[in-house]
């Protein structure tokens, strides 16, 4: 999936302004790193393209089409198409491993027998192929997040979110995660990860783009 | 230039765009749609099961709401019945002029009696008007002190119509004519009761409505009450479905589900409870009825009634559902 964003602004009904004038180009396939300040606006950035939010100025282009273009009918068939991964996991304890990462087959409305063989794939690729039966709760903090992982994978996105995977891991464990978004990015999924962890974003020598105040102040470099 | 090439290659992937998505509808497959559907269905029926208690006294707020209406249109039903059986004559009373003497009213008589919709005409003379009068009134004294008889002649007019409340207009009519007649001062259709009976019974009916109305808007209430609280305890759930592409309707549909069953419950212990109501009255008021001298079973719901009780109900659950879900949904955001 191919990402434009061309002097792309975000102003809340508050007045805050949390993007202001950002322009980049994530081509298909591409990985790249978002690093900046807490409130520099890297979340708001991730929400803009996953259509939870609307930019107020500037226009972003997905493969293309400008999602201002999109009917709210349309922006669920968009959300298919993107795997995110948040710091806060937001699984749900409520039932097992499997049936987390199961919920968006569930929700496109995938026949049970390829959902079932398309979760175990997306388990065994996290290493969690023995804890499907699992509640969520029991498991470690690591885990929890390669669940997340898991279920942001499940449904082959062409486009892989992810807002601050590695937030309270511990840098062996963050190191995983991050190969796994590499490993992902090797079979021609784009990849786009906010992090604030400068010394792991720069060994995995990617593109670096840094939002400062809600502008893009560096683009392309090393961090 | 790069604006105009930009555009086109819009063009070209929203195509590429549309199609992979009618890709994805063409794997789409009814048999598993229905598969989704019933799953569901029974999923909301579980949920209920996990919260009993609330789940329960939704469940007979709603019947309650509706055994009410149900039980008055019962009452009407009943009513109506009683007085669709009885065939009554009825009569219409012509006071005559005092200076009209014996000759002209016999004569008038005559000529009503041979009209078509007219049965017979009872002849009541002033002297025997008196008579009645002294033997109903016991004023016999006082009658006895008068000077002359200051009753006018009465003409019975017996219509071939049977009195009901169709009739009664056309009985109507008739009284209207023989009112117009020139020895007549005063004509008085003796079926006043009916119209009564029929005001009494339109009161009801509209009562009926109107509380069927007020009652089945309090049902909406508690139904989305019951599934605005159910969205807000899955707020997560929503939130996580929403974020990984689930349609509207897709969240929508447990809570309707749920406000289905909600509906059908309630109609289907509001049934119950007019059964057992009307089986319970039944007995003292058919007693009551026999008192009358005429024959009466009391009649309860029936098997249509119960259907369209259910079908009420079950409407009116989903519609609180839509109303709760649709305003409740669009709140839980990221």
């Amino acid at each position: 999936m191919e990402i434009e964003f061309q002097r792309v602004g975000k102003k809340y009904d508050s007045g805050q302004e949390a993007l202001s004038q950002v322009s980049f180009h994530l081509r298909q396939g591409e990985m790249a790193f978002l690093t900046g300040h807490s409130g520099a606006g890297k979340s708001t950035l991730m929400k803009l393209m996953m259509m939870i939010e609307r930019q107020t100025s500037g226009q972003i282009l997905v493969d293309g089409v400008d999602l201002r273009t999109l009917s709210r009918r349309a922006i669920p068939y968009h959300r298919r198409r993107v795997g995110v991964v948040f710091q806060n996991h937001q699984l749900l304890f409520d039932r097992s491993v499997f049936h987390n990462v199961a919920l968006p087959l569930q929700v496109s409305g995938t026949d049970p027998e390829q959902t079932a063989k398309r979760v175990r794939a997306a388990l065994d690729k996290v290493g969690l192929l023995g804890k499907e039966k699992y509640n969520p709760m029991a498991l470690s903090g690591g885990e929890q997040q390669r669940i997340g992982i898991a279920r942001a994978v499940v449904n082959k996105p062409q486009l892989l979110l992810a807002d601050e995977p590695t937030g309270n891991l511990d840098p062996k464990l963050s190191a995983e995660i991050m190969n796994l978004f590499q490993e992902f990015n090797n079979v021609g999924v784009t990849v786009l990860v906010a992090s604030h962890d400068l010394a792991l974003v720069a060994r995995m020598r990617h593109r670096v783009l840094t939002l400062n105040q809600g502008r893009m102040v560096n683009d392309g470099g090393f961090a | 230039m790069p604006q105009k090439n930009a555009r086109r290659g819009a063009t070209r992937q929203s195509v590429k765009a549309t199609k992979h998505r009618w890709s994805k509808r063409s794997s789409f497959s009814l048999k598993h749609y229905l598969r989704q559907h019933q799953s569901t269905l029974t999923e909301s029926f579980m949920r209920l099961l996990n919260y009993p208690l609330a789940s329960v006294m939704t469940v007979m707020v709603i019947a309650i709401a509706l055994t009410l209406p149900g039980s008055l249109y019962v009452l009407l039903k009943n009513v109506q019945s009683i007085t669709n059986n009885w065939d009554k004559q009825s009569a219409i009373t012509l006071y005559l002029f005092p200076q009209v003497d014996d000759t002209q009213a016999l004569a008038l008589s005559h000529r009503l009696s041979s009209r078509p919709d007219v049965a017979s005409v009872d002849y009541i003379s002033k002297e025997e008007g008196l008579r009645d009068f002294e033997r109903w009134s016991g004023y016999t004294q006082l009658l006895s002190s008068l000077q002359g008889n200051p009753l006018p002649i009465v003409l019975k007019v017996i219509p071939k119509m049977v009195v009901s409340e169709q009739t009664l207009p056309a009985l109507e009519t008739l009284r209207e004519q023989l009112a117009a007649q020139g020895e007549v001062q005063n004509a008085v259709l003796d079926a006043q009761w009916l119209e009564r009976l029929a005001n009494i019974l339109s009161f009801g009916q509209r009562l009926a409505y109107a509380l069927s109305i007020l009652l089945i808007v309090a049902v909406l209430l508690i139904v989305g009450n019951t599934i605005r609280m159910a969205v807000e305890s899955r707020r997560d759930e929503v939130l996580v479905m929403k974020l990984v592409g689930a349609t509207d309707s897709y969240i929508r549909r447990p809570f309707l589900y749920m406000g289905l069953w909600f509906g059908i419950l309630g109609g289907f212990f509001a049934s119950l409870c007019i059964l057992i109501l009307s089986w319970w009255v039944s007995v003292p008021a058919e007693h009551l009825i026999e008192l009358y001298g005429s024959h009466f079973k009391l009649q309860t719901f029936n098997a249509d009634e119960i259907v369209l009780c259910l079908t009420i109900s079950a409407f009116v659950g989903v519609s609180g559902a839509w109303i709760a879900v649709n305003r409740h949904i669009a709140n839980i955001e990221l």
